[in-house]
C-alpha cells in the first residue's frame, strides 16, 4: 500500500520537474520558482523591500539578508545563528529578516527523488551523493572536483531497497496483527482468570467466616477446662528445674562472654580493614584505569554506602554487661527458688468446692467456669500458662481457619495482580502484552546485550565475568527522534517513537545507577539494531519490533519530506 | 598574644579541614614527587648557596681559569678551569663559542671523566663520560662560529674580553679568578655567570670510607671528638653521594656525585619567563620563600624540570610537569635577554630577586640612600642545578623578545609547519569505544553542522593495550571507519605509547626483545616495568636500530588498519612507569651507548616523537606521486627541540575553573619557549564540567594554537552537540569562529615556522617597553593579526577588563565598539560572547563560509578585514599553501602583504614570496590551482568619514595593469558611526585572485 503511494508521489515529482525545469536558476526548487521569474529584478524573499538586479542572483556573493539571492551557491551559508556574525556580514542591516529563506540547494536528482543539500555543502569539493545523486551540488568543480550523475544507479538501488522495505513493512503489519491478536488472547486469559478467582474468593470468604465461628466456640469450651491436682508435686520438680536452669544459665553466660570477646576482636579487624580500604580509595590513581582496582574500589564504595547495622552498641553493650553479671546482682537468687513452696491462685477455689453436694457442685462448677472465662477475658485473671500448650481441639480449629485465610489471601493477591496487570499500560492495542518476557539479544563489541521486554536490559561480557543489569522496566514513554534511516530500513528514522524506560540497573563506577531507554521502531521481527552509551552508564537501545508498526513506529522514507 | 595564636591555629585548622572536605582526592600526590631536600644534588647545591650567602664577603668560588691555557681562534675560546678541592686540583676543560648569530655558549666538561679515567661502582656498564649528546638531539642550527669575534685589545689583567655579535655590539668579559663571565650589550652588563660564586662541578672521586680519627697522643676524648666533628663539617654532605632512596626505590649511582650548578644573574631585570612546563604564572615567581609563609608570591621550592606523569597536578606550583624546556628569558624595559641551559638531566632552578641600584649611583646611595631618591631596579638571580652531564649554556643578548626567541629557535629548530587540519578542531575522548561509535560521532557533528577535523582514539582501541593492533571485537573495521572520515577530509589520530606489552604471541614485543631494542636496567638486562598493559618493556629510541625498527612499524602493511588519514599521538613518553620511582624509570637504567637514564631523562619524550615523526614521513614518502605529507604527532613529554616534530598539550588537567584559568599562562609560556603549537584539554580531562565551564572552555580553546576537546573515561559524554541549547549553539559559534579565522592562524604558524615567533603572544612580547604589562598573562594577541583576546575563565563572569598597552584604537570583534588605549577597558562578555578586540592598524584574513572540515574550505573565497587605527594605515599578511605537503619548500605557496595607506587611499596586495621562488613545476601548478580563489569581501573597520556616500571603488589587478592599465569598478557600502561603534565599509566582491597582485583605490 505504501509502495504504491510513494510511486505516485515520485511520478508527480517527475512531472513537475520536467515542466518547471527550464527557467529556474540553479538550486531553486519548484516550490520557490515563483520568486525567480522576473528577468530583470530580484526581490529578496523574506525582505520584499530589498531589490537587486537579477544578474546578482547566483553570482556567489551574498546580497539578500535572508540569503535568497544565492540559491545555487554557498555564498550565504554563513547566515546562521551558529555563525559568528559581525555587522557587515548581514547585508543591508536595517530592521530586516535574517532568517534564511531557502531550505537548501535543490538537487533535481532526475531518476531518483529530488532533495535539498545544505548550502554549506555546495561547491566544497565533496560529492554529496547521499542527498544529491546527480552531483549538481558541485557544479563549480572547485579544485577539479567532478561529480558524475549517479541518480540512475542510486535511484534503482533505492527503489529496490524501498520495495524490500515496503514488503518488510507489509510483513511487519501482518505480524503486528498477530501480536495484537495474541495480546487480546492473553488479556482474555487474564480476564477469565479474574472471573474464576472472584467466584473462588466468595467461597473462601464464607468458609473463613464459618471457621472463625468454630474456633471461637472451641476456644470458649477449652478455656473453661481446668488442670487440677498437679500443684502438690510441683515443688520438687521446680526445684530440680531451677537447678538445671541455673546450670544452663551459667553455661550461656560463659558462652556469651566468650562470643562477645570474639565479636569485639572481629569488630576491630573490620575497622582496621575499613580504614585500609578508605585510604586505598583516597590514594589510588583512577587515571591508571586498572579494572581490578576499580572493581575493588567500586565494591568498597557500595559497601560503605550501605546501611550499617545500627550502632546501638553502647546500649547493647550495657545490656550485655548487665546480663553477664552474676545472677545475684540481677536480683535472681537461685537458692531461694530451689527451696520455695509453690501455691497456685486457683487452689482456694477448688478447696471450697469439695464441701458441696454433687448437683450443686456441678451447677457451681459451670458458673465458676463461666466466671473464670469472664475474668480471663476481661483481664482480671491470668490465662493458663501457655507452656502447657493449647488443646488439640483449639489448634486444629485454628489451623483450619489459617489455611482458609491463606487461600483467601492468595486468591485476593492473585486477583489484585491480575487487575493491576489489566490496568497497566501495554501500549496501543495492548500489543506489548504479547511480547512480555520475550528476550532478544545482540553482540556489540565485547558484550552481548539483551532486552527482555517489559522486564529488564542486560549487558553480558563475552570475555567472561558476571552480567550487568542495565535497568529494570518502569514505563512506556514517547520520545522524539531524528535519525537518518539506513538503506535497509533498520533504524529509528524521524518522529515520535515509543520508548521503554529501564531504571535502577547496577550502580555505575563514578556515576549513577545504569539506565536504558529502549527506543522502538517498526521492523519485521524483534531485533536490537544498535546500543549506544549516550552518557556514562546511560544507554540507549534501538530495537525493531512489529509491535509499533503504524503507530508512531512508522518511519520516514528518505526524500519523502523534501517533496 | 598566646590566645590569639591559639585561635589562629584553630582557624587555620578549620580552614584546612574545610579545604580537605571540599576537594577530596583531587590534589596531587606530593609524596610521589621529590622536593629539593629529597633530591640529594639539589639539597647539596642549595646548601652550597646558603653557605656562600652566609659568608657573603669572604666567600670565594674555588674555580679559576688558567690564563696560560687560553686559546682563541675563529670564534672559539678554549682553556682549562681548575677547581681546588683540598689538596686536589680538578681540571675542567672550558670552551666558549661565539656564533655568527650573536649567540655565545659556555661549555665546561671534566677532564678525568672525559678521559674515562674513573672507576664505576657495582660493576656498572654505564658510560664514564659526562653526557655530551644532548646537543645531538636538541641543536639543529645556528652553530656556525663567528669569524668576526675577536679578543679585545687593552684588556685588564686577569680577564679576557671577546667582542662579538651584530656590529660588535656584544662583549664577553671572562674573569680568570675566580672564574666568571659577564655578557655586555652596548657596554651594559646584561648577564653574569658565577657572579655569586655558586658554580659547582662535582668532580669524580673514589668512594672512601670515613677516615677514622685516631686518638693522638696526649689528646683527651673531647679533643678527639672535636676533631672528628671538624672533619665532618669541613666535608660536604656525602649522605647522597653514593646511593639515594625515594619511595621504596634505591638509585645505585655508579658514578657517584656529578652534579653541575651555576648562578646566572640578570642585573636590572625584574621579570623572568620560561622554564616550561609549569602550572603557574608566566612571569616566574621567586623560589626562596619560607615554606609556610603567608607570602604566596614566592615558592619555597625551586622550579623543577624532571619530566613526569604528574597525576592531578596543582595550580600555581614550581613542581615539575610532563616536559622541560630549560630556556629562560629576562625582561627589563627595552631589553630582553635569554639563556638556554642545555642539559637533559633532572634540573632545578632557584630564582631570587633583589632591589638594586644603578651601578654608578651605588656610592652616592650608600652615602645617603634616602635623600637621593634614586629609583631602584630589580635584579634577578637564578641558580641552575643539574644532576649530571655537561655545564653547557647559551646566551642570547636580545634586545627584543623576538630576537631572543628567534636565536633560540635557530638553535633548537623552528616549530613544524603543521598540516591545516591539525590547527582545526580535534574531538577526543578516552575512549570512543567502537568503530561504529566513531562513525556515529562523525555523523552527529554533520547533523548539528558543527565543524571538526580530527577524531581521536585513546588506548582502548587496541587489543589488550598491544599497540599496532585493533581490538577485533570493538574495532572490526578500522579502514571502513577511516574511509567514512576521509569522505569529508577528516582524520583519525590513534595513540601509540612507548611501553610495549610483555606478552607471548605479540610479534612487536618479540622483535623488541630478540633485536635488543628496549631500555636496559642497571644490570644491563632488559628493563621491565608496569604501565597500561601491565608488565611492559620500553623502546629505547636513543638506539638508532630501535628508531629504524620503529619507523618500519608504521608502514601500512605492518600497522594494519592504519590509513593515509591516520596520525599519531605519543603519550606516556616521560616515560611514565606506574611502579617506577616518581612514576618513571629508575635513574640507573641504561640506554643505548651506555648512557644512564639520569643523563637523558628529559630527552626521552623527544626521542620517541622524533622516531614517530620519521616513521610517518617515510610511510608516505614511498609513493613517488606525493612529495611526502607533513606528519602530525602529539606529544605529552618534550624537551628543547620537540617543536620540530609536532604539537604538545598540557596533560591531564581537570574540569575546573582554575584549570581553565591556568591553561592560558601555560600556553603563553610554551609560545615564548619556542614550542608554540600547544593546547590544553578543552573541557578538562578529569571530572565533569558544568555546561557553563564547557562553553567558556570552548571559547578559550578556539584561541589555543592546538585545539582539542578531551575527556577521561569515567566522565560523561560531552561532545558539543550534547550540551543542549543555548550551549551547543554558543560552542558551535566558537568553533566556527576558529574555522573562519584559520587563514590567520595558518599565517601565524608560518611566521612561527620561519621566525620562531609565538602564535599566541603575551603583552610583554608585543609591547616590550611597557613595564605595566610584564606580569600580564591572562590576555594575548593572535600572531600578528592584532586580535587581542582575553577569554573568560571565571564562573558567572559577564564582563572582562582588558588592558590596552598602546595608544591605539581597538574595536570589538563582534560589534565594532570602539576602545582607546592605553589603559584598561571593560568589555561586556555574556556567555555567548568571547572578549576579542581588533587592534587598529592591522589587516587580517578569514573565510566565512562554514564547512564540515578545514579541508573542505580549501577553495573558498577570502574576506579581508582592514582595521584602521590612529595612523589611518593598516597592514597584514597572509600565507597559504596546500596545507599538507612539502611542496611549499619548492615555492608552492602564496605569501601576500596587504597594506592600506590613508595617504593614497589605496589597499594593495604585494608579494612576499622570495624572488624567483615560484619557478618550480610544483610551484606553478599550485599557483594555477589557486587562480580562481578570490577575495570576495573586504571589510574596513573604522572607515573614514570621507567615504560617506561613496558607492564604488576602483580595482586594478596586476594582470590588467600589465596589459593595458585597465581597471574596473566594484560596489562599496559605507555605514556610519553608531553610538560607540565604529564606522565601517564593505567592498562588494572585488573578485581579485588571492595569489595575485592588485590595488583597490578608494579615492577614485
Amino acid at each position: 500500500m505504501r509502495g504504491t503511494r510513494s510511486l505516485v508521489v515520485l511520478k508527480l515529482a517527475l512531472l513537475t520537474l520536467s515542466s518547471a525545469e527550464a527557467n529556474r536558476p540553479r538550486g531553486v526548487s519548484p516550490e520557490f520558482a515563483k520568486y525567480y521569474k522576473d528577468p530583470t529584478t530580484f526581490t529578496c524573499i523574506s525582505n520584499p523591500s530589498v531589490h537587486l538586479p537579477a544578474s546578482l542572483v547566483n553570482d556567489d556573493y551574498c546580497d539578500c539578508p535572508d540569503g535568497s539571492d544565492e540559491p545555487g551557491t554557498s555564498a550565504c551559508s554563513y547566515l546562521s545563528p551558529l555563525s559568528p556574525i559581525t555587522p557587515p556580514d548581514i547585508p543591508n542591516n536595517d530592521n530586516i529578516n535574517t532568517t534564511i529563506a531557502l531550505p537548501g540547494f535543490y538537487c533535481k536528482n532526475k531518476g531518483h527523488l529530488p532533495a535539498y543539500v545544505p548550502f554549506t555543502n555546495v561547491n566544497d569539493g565533496v560529492c554529496d551523493y547521499d542527498t544529491c545523486c546527480d552531483g549538481s551540488d558541485e557544479w563549480a568543480g572547485v579544485g577539479g572536483t567532478k561529480c558524475e550523475d549517479k541518480c540512475k544507479e542510486i535511484g534503482k538501488e533505492w527503489r529496490k531497497n524501498d520495495e524490500a522495505r515496503q514488503k518488510a513493512l507489509g510483513n511487519a503489519g501482518k505480524r503486528r496483527k498477530d501480536l495484537v491478536a495474541e495480546a487480546g488472547r492473553l488479556r482474555k486469559e487474564v480476564e477469565d482468570r479474574i472471573q474464576s478467582l472472584t467466584t473462588q474468593i466468595e467461597g473462601s470468604e464464607i468458609k473463613v467466616r464459618n471457621l472463625e465461628d468454630e474456633l471461637r466456640d472451641v476456644e470458649r469450651r477449652e478455656k473453661g477446662k481446668i488442670v487440677r491436682g498437679s500443684g502438690q508435686r510441683k515443688t520438687s520438680r521446680i526445684n530440680i528445674l531451677a537447678g538445671l536452669a541455673r546450670q544452663r544459665i551459667d553455661e550461656l553466660r560463659d558462652t556469651l562472654i566468650r562470643v562477645r570477646q570474639e565479636r569485639n576482636s572481629s569488630k576491630d579487624r573490620v575497622k582496621e580493614l575499613e580504614a585500609i580500604l578508605s585510604t586505598f580509595k583516597e590514594e589510588y590513581n583512577p587515571n591508571f584505569n586498572d579494572e581490578g582496582v576499580k572493581r575493588a574500589v567500586r565494591s568498597w564504595e557500595e559497601y560503605a554506602a550501605r546501611d550499617k547495622p545500627s550502632d546501638g552498641d553502647a546500649a547493647h553493650d550495657r545490656d550485655l554487661d548487665a546480663i553477664t553479671q552474676p545472677d545475684k546482682e540481677n536480683g535472681l537468687d537461685w537458692d531461694e527458688w530451689e527451696d520455695s513452696e509453690e501455691s497456685l491462685d486457683v487452689d482456694v477455689l477448688y478447696k471450697f468446692e469439695e464441701y458441696l453436694p454433687v448437683p450443686l457442685r456441678t451447677w457451681l462448677d459451670q458458673k465458676l467456669r463461666d466466671l473464670r472465662i469472664w475474668a480471663i477475658e476481661n483481664g482480671m485473671l491470668a490465662d493458663r500458662p501457655s507452656d502447657s500448650g493449647e488443646s488439640r481441639a483449639v489448634s486444629d480449629a485454628r489451623n483450619r481457619l489459617e489455611s482458609a485465610q491463606k487461600e483467601l489471601k492468595d486468591n485476593t493477591d492473585s486477583i489484585n495482580t491480575h487487575r493491576e496487570d489489566l490496568a497497566k499500560d501495554y501500549g496501543p492495542d495492548d500489543v506489548f502484552r504479547a511480547l512480555k518476557g520475550q528476550c532478544v539479544s545482540t553482540d556489540s563489541g565485547e558484550y552481548t546485550y539483551e532486552i527482555c521486554f517489559l522486564d529488564k536490559t542486560t549487558q553480558k561480557p563475552k570475555k567472561g565475568g558476571g552480567d550487568t543489569g542495565m535497568g529494570n522496566f518502569v514505563r512506556l514513554e514517547t520520545i522524539f527522534v531524528d535519525e537518518d534511516l539506513p538503506p535497509d530500513g533498520k533504524g529509528l528514522g524521524s518522529g515520535q517513537r515509543i520508548a521503554m524506560r529501564h531504571e535502577n540497573g547496577q550502580h555505575c563506577w563514578n556515576g549513577p545507577n545504569r539506565s536504558t531507554t529502549v527506543v522502538l521502531a517498526c521492523a519485521e521481527k524483534e531485533e536490537i539494531w544498535r546500543i549506544v552509551e549516550e552518557e556514562k552508564c546511560v544507554y540507549r537501545m534501538e530495537v525493531g519490533t512489529p509491535a509499533v508498526c503504524e503507530i508512531g513506529g512508522g518511519r520516514r522514507e528518505k526524500g519523502r519530506d523534501e517533496l | 598574644m598566646q590566645r590569639l595564636s591559639i585561635s589562629w591555629t584553630a582557624f587555620l585548622l578549620l580552614c584546612l579541614t574545610l579545604c580537605s572536605l571540599l576537594t577530596p582526592a583531587v590534589s596531587v600526590k606530593h609524596e610521589n614527587f621529590k622536593t629539593c631536600a629529597q633530591s640529594g644534588f639539589c639539597k647539596r647545591n642549595r646548601a652550597y648557596a646558603d653557605t656562600a650567602a652566609a659568608q657573603a664577603s669572604t666567600w670565594t668560588s674555588p674555580y679559576a681559569l688558567q690564563a696560560s691555557s687560553i686559546k682563541f681562534s675563529q670564534g672559539l675560546l678554549t682553556g682549562v678551569v681548575t677547581k681546588k678541592a683540598g689538596d686536589e686540583t680538578i681540571r675542567l676543560p672550558l670552551t666558549v663559542s661565539f656564533y655568527e648569530s650573536g649567540v655565545a655558549r659556555v661549555t665546561i666538561d671534566e677532564e678525568k671523566r672525559q678521559k674515562k679515567d674513573i672507576e664505576l661502582r657495582h660493576g656498572s656498564k654505564a658510560r664514564k663520560e659526562r653526557y655530551n649528546e644532548a646537543e645531538k638531539w636538541a641543536i639543529v642550527g645556528g652553530t656556525t662560529l663567528s669569524s668576526g669575534a675577536a679578543t679585545k685589545n687593552g684588556e685588564k689583567k686577569g680577564e679576557t674580553r671577546v667582542v662579538y655579535g651584530p656590529a660588535g655590539s656584544f662583549e664577553a668579559v671572562i674573569r680568570h679568578e675566580p672564574f666568571g663571565v659577564e655578557f655586555l650589550r652596548e657596554g651594559v652588563v646584561e648577564v653574569v655567570f658565577n657572579g655569586k660564586g655558586l658554580m659547582n662541578v662535582e668532580h669524580w672521586r673514589a668512594k672512601v670510607d670515613k677516615p677514622v680519627v685516631e686518638k693522638k697522643e696526649g689528646e683527651t676524648e673531647e679533643e678527639q671528638k672535636a676533631r672528628e666533628s671538624a672533619v665532618v663539617q669541613e666535608g660536604e654532605d656525602e649522605g647522597t653521594w653514593w646511593e639515594e632512596s625515594f619511595g621504596g626505590n634505591t638509585d645505585s649511582k655508579p658514578r657517584g656525585p656529578e652534579s653541575i650548578a651555576l648562578d646566572i644573574s640578570f642585573p636590572g631585570y625584574s621579570h623572568v619567563y620560561g622554564l616550561a612546563e609549569h602550572a603557574g604564572p608566566l612571569s616566574l615567581r621567586e623560589t626562596r620563600g619560607e615554606s609556610n609563609s603567608e607570602d604566596k608570591t614566592k615558592y619555597s621550592e625551586p622550579y623543577r624540570m624532571y619530566n613526569s606523569d604528574v597525576f592531578e597536578y596543582e595550580m600555581d606550583s614550581p613542581m615539575t610537569l610532563y616536559g622541560s624546556i630549560p630556556f629562560l628569558q629576562a625582561k627589563k624595559k627595552d631589553s630582553t635577554v635569554g639563556v638556554f641551559w642545555l642539559n637533559a638531566a633532572e634540573t632545578w632552578v632557584d630564582i631570587t630577586k633583589t632591589k638594586s641600584f644603578v651601578k654608578q649611583a651605588v656610592d652616592k646611595v650608600l652615602q645617603n640612600p634616602v635623600s637621593l631618591g634614586v629609583t631602584g631596579s630589580m635584579t634577578t638571580d637564578t641558580h641552575w642545578i643539574s644532576e649530571s652531564g655537561l655545564l653547557d649554556v647559551f646566551v642570547m643578548l636580545g634586545p627584543t623578545p623576538q630576537d631572543v626567541v628567534e636565536k633560540y629557535s635557530e638553535l633548537t629548530g623552528y616549530t613544524q609547519l603543521p598540516q591545516m587540519f591539525s590547527i582545526a578542531y580535534h574531538q577526543c575522548r578516552w575512549n570512543y569505544v567502537t568503530d561504529e561509535d566513531v562513525r556515529d560521532v562523525d555523523r552527529k557533528f554533520d547533523k548539528f553542522t558543527i565543524p571538526y577535523d580530527v577524531i581521536w582514539l585513546d588506548i582502548e582501541y587496541t587489543e589488550g593495550k598491544k599497540y599496532f593492533t585493533w581490538d577485533p571485537m570493538t574495532f572490526p573495521d578500522p579502514l571502513g571507519m577511516q574511509k567514512q572520515l576521509d569522505e569529508h577530509e577528516r582524520k583519525l589520530v590513534a595513540i601509540i605509547d612507548p611501553h610495549i606489552k610483555n606478552e607471548g604471541n605479540y610479534p612487536i614485543v618479540e622483535e623488541l626483545k630478540s633485536k635488543d631494542l628496549a631500555v636496559h636496567n642497571k644490570d644491563d638486562n632488559i628493563y621491565e616495568g608496569w604501565c597500561w598493559p601491565g608488565s611492559s618493556y620500553w623502546i629505547d629510541c636513543f638506539n638508532p636500530k630501535a628508531r629504524d625498527w620503529w619507523v618500519g612499524l608504521f608502514k601500512y602493511d605492518r600497522f594494519k588498519g592504519s590509513a593515509k588519514n591516520t596520525w599519531l599521538w605519543n603519550d606516556m613518553n616521560e616515560p611514565s612507569v606506574f611502579n617506577g620511582p616518581e612514576t618513571t624509570m629508575p635513574k640507573d637504567n641504561l640506554h643505548a651507548g651506555g648512557w644512564e637514564h639520569r643523563d637523558v631523562h628529559n630527552l626521552n619524550g623527544l626521542t620517541l616523537i622524533n622516531a614517530t615523526y620519521d616513521a610517518l614521513l617515510s610511510r608516505d614518502k614511498e609513493e613517488a606521486s606525493v612529495g611526502g605529507v607533513r606528519p602530525f604527532v602529539l606529544t605529552r613529554s618534550f624537551f628543547a627541540g620537540s617543536q620540530r616534530m609536532g604539537a604538545m598539550w598540557t596533560g591531564d588537567n581537570q574540569a575546573s575553573w582554575p584549570h581553565l584559568e591556568a591553561s592560558v599562562p601555560m600556553i603563553l609560556s610554551m609560545g615564548i619557549s619556542g614550542f608554540p603549537f600547544a593546547g590544553a584539554d578543552v573541557g578538562g580531562f578529569f571530572g565533569n564540567p558544568s555546561k557553563e565551564l564547557l562553553t567558556r572552555w570552548y571559547q578559550a580553546g578556539a584561541f589555543y594554537p592546538f585545539f582539542r576537546g578531551h575527556a577521561h573515561i569515567d566522565t560523561r559524554r560531552r561532545e558539543p552537540y550534547l550540551a543542549g541549547e543555548p550551549y551547543t549553539g554558543i560552542i558551535t559559534q566558537a568553533l566556527r569562529l576558529r574555522y573562519s579565522l584559520l587563514p590567520s592562524w595558518y599565517t601565524a604558524f608560518h611566521e612561527a615556522h620561519t621566525t620562531g615567533a609565538p602564535i599566541v603572544r603575551p603583552n610583554y612580547y608585543v609591547h616590550p617597553p611597557d613595564e605595566k604589562g610584564f606580569g600580564m598573562d591572562d590576555q594575548f594577541y593572535v600572531g600578528s593579526t592584532g586580535l587581542l583576546v582575553k577569554p573568560v575563565v571565571k564562573e558567572g563572569q559577564e564582563g572582562q577588563d582588558i588592558y590596552l598597552a598602546d595608544k591605539e584604537k581597538y574595536f570589538d570583534y563582534f560589534d565594532f565598539w570602539t576602545y582607546e588605549g592605553p589603559g584598561t577597558v571593560s568589555v561586556a562578555a555574556p556567555l555567548e560572547t568571547i572578549p576579542v578586540l581588533m587592534q587598529g592598524g592591522n589587516v587580517f584574513v578569514r573565510r566565512e563560509r562554514p564547512r564540515r572540515s578545514s579541508g573542505l574550505m580549501r577553495w573558498d573565497p577570502y574576506t579581508l578585514v582592514v582595521v584602521i587605527g590612529n595612523s589611518g594605515d593598516a597592514e597584514g599578511t597572509l600565507y597559504v599553501d596546500d596545507g599538507e605537503g612539502f611542496d611549499y619548500q619548492q615555492g608552492a605557496y602564496i605569501h601576500r602583504k596587504f597594506s592600506f595607506k590613508s595617504s593614497t587611499g589605496t589597499l594593495m596586495s604585494e608579494d612576499l614570496a622570495a624572488e624567483g621562488s615560484a619557478t618550480s613545476k610544483k610551484a606553478k601548478d599550485y599557483l594555477r590551482s589557486m587562480e580562481k580563489v578570490r577575495v570576495e569581501k573586504i571589510v574596513i573597520v573604522n572607515a573614514p568619514e570621507a567615504w560617506k556616500g561613496k558607492m564604488e571603488v576602483e580595482v586594478g589587478t596586476e594582470y590588467l595593469a600589465s596589459k593595458s592599465g585597465l581597471t574596473r569598478k566594484v560596489g562599496m557600502e559605507w555605514h556610519g558611526r553608531e553610538e560607540g561603534k565604529a564606522a565601517w565599509a564593505v567592498v562588494r566582491d572585488p573578485a581579485v585572485a588571492i595569489g595575485k597582485g592588485w590595488k583597490i583605490d578608494f579615492t577614485a
